[in-house]
């Protein structure tokens, strides 16, 4: 354990800079904003692991809402990686701002140093003990031998494994109907499946000019329920009647503001359909504004 | 348009300038309580770092004491601190009595290197890691408390502020200084 001196001098580092913070400056420069969890400025990850974490990790933020970054540094110009690691976060802000779930995992090629910086709200998932052995047991010996693409993904999926346990979707934020519209999750699925078809049928209708077709789909869907339901000669009829009528009108509504979007060259409103819903597939969607307090630790190879 | 009607406009306009002003006073005012607030609050957050290294201290001593017999001095020093700071009320006392455990603990880590059995005891590397986890805690809310006594003390000293904020008791809060001694930290050879 080779690493015992480096530690006290850090620590003595430490307490000598809580009293310098006022009157030192510092050589830091904002970095530009993130474009995605993995950021290599140092070049040092191989692209296909690159697009592999970066996957890896969207995907992680979508189930356990954790945002992990990964950011690779040429040089810390002179500052010391807790203070750059510290500035970064508050840059990004990375974590949900509630929840303060960020990690981030700097590295700094040329200083031949790196650090997990922990947010507020995993300190007691991954703790400085563990981010140190994560640090000291997994990264450093693969850097030590230049593999760096493969020391950052092990480095990663330790981390992941550590936070795992916490903030997975808790089951207040997952099945637990809104209060204000009391939609459960399967309520949501169904809501959306029915808005679906809704586009769907629209897009189909909306294109024609004439608008007795939703009249006729009405018709059909109304001796559909009729027939399935068992209904008898009345209330069928009834169902029929309005379902016709409601198809009607869906398909007026539908043609006309079709047209009128068409006419004035814009694009059609939403509910005509046509469009997509437009970049739904997920991805990084930016950071969620958590906070960091100076938690986790530091190494070097 | 005679005098007595000319002169109630004016008297109006006043009283129209003196509302606005009344109203921005009123703002100012909330403006300097939140900002005081928030140098409190940050400095809370300090405190609960302090707390966190003052509960790790204990582990750390009964981990080495084993080893490190005769050093009977420095566990005493560190004890006695400890007690100043759970003794200490003012965020004044507190700062001074953070200051004697961080020398007391620099001392001690210093001494430790005089050991080189403790180098490869896995609890004694945990509590390190802990330690040096809890010391950039620290010095990162530390430098945040420094950050926020500096807005409020911009915005008082600024000039509307310069004038107003001593009518309603706002006074400058003094930065976190590292006690000395703390500062002249012994050098460690590595």
């Amino acid at each position: 354990m080779k690493n015992y001196y480096s530690y006290s001098t850090k620590i003595l580092l430490g307490i000598m800079l809580g009293g310098f913070f006022v009157t030192t400056t510092f050589a830091y420069t904002p970095l530009s904003t993130p474009t995605g969890y993995v950021t290599d400025l140092a070049e040092m990850i191989s692209p296909d692991e690159q697009q592999l974490l970066e996957a890896k990790l969207v995907e992680v933020e979508k189930t356990t809402s954790n945002e992990i970054a990964v950011v690779t540094i040429p040089s810390l110009q002179g500052d010391t990686i807790e203070y750059v690691a510290q500035k970064i976060f508050e840059d990004w802000k990375i974590g949900k701002a509630k929840q303060d779930n960020g990690v981030l995992l700097l590295i700094a090629r040329d200083d031949k140093k790196l650090r997990i910086e922990v947010g507020y709200g995993l300190e007691g998932a991954l703790p400085d003990a563990t981010a140190h052995a994560i640090i000291q047991n997994d990264i450093t010996p693969l850097f030590k031998q230049g593999r760096y693409s493969e020391g950052i993904s092990i480095g990663v999926s330790k981390i992941i494994e550590a936070t795992k346990g916490e903030y997975v979707a808790s089951p207040e934020s997952n099945n637990i109907s809104n209060p204000l519209t009391g939609i459960t999750g399967n309520g949501l699925i169904i809501i959306f499946v029915i808005v679906s078809i809704f586009q769907w049928l629209a897009a189909i209708l909306a294109r024609s000019k004439e608008w007795w077709l939703g009249g006729i789909l009405g018709a059909i869907v109304g001796i559909g329920i009729w027939k399935y339901f068992l209904f008898t000669l009345f209330s069928g009829s009834l169902i029929f009647l309005i379902l016709t009528l409601i198809g009607l009108t869906f398909d007026y509504i539908v043609s006309a503001g079709y047209e009128r979007s068409a006419a004035s060259g814009g694009n059609p409103p939403w509910w005509t359909g046509g469009n997509s819903f437009g970049g739904g597939s997920g991805g990084f969607g930016g950071f969620g504004g958590g906070s960091s307090g100076g938690g986790g630790s530091s190494g070097s190879w | 348009m005679d005098t007595q009607t000319k002169k109630s406009h004016i008297l109006w306009v006043i009283i129209g300038i003196l509302v606005l002003f009344g109203i921005w006073c009123a703002s100012f005012y909330n403006k300097l309580v939140t900002m005081n607030e928030g140098v409190d609050s940050q400095w809370a957050q300090v405190e609960t770092q302090y707390q966190r290294r003052l509960d790790l201290i204990p582990n750390l001593v009964e981990s080495v004491k084993g080893v490190m017999k005769q050093e009977g001095e420095i566990f005493g020093k560190i004890a006695d601190a400890r007690t100043h700071y759970a003794n200490a009320t003012s965020v004044d006392e507190k700062a001074k009595a953070a200051g004697e455990i961080e020398t007391s603990l620099s001392r001690l880590l210093v001494i430790m290197e005089n050991y080189p059995a403790l180098k490869s005891a896995d609890n004694v590397n945990t509590l390190m890691a802990q330690l040096e986890g809890t010391e950039n805690r620290v010095s990162t809310e530390r430098g945040r408390f420094n950050d926020t006594v500096q807005k409020y003390n911009v915005q008082i000293k600024q000039f509307p502020g310069s004038i107003i904020a001593p009518l309603f008791g706002f006074h400058e809060r003094t930065y976190f200084d590292a006690v000395e001694g703390a500062q002249v930290a012994p050098a460690v050879k590595f």
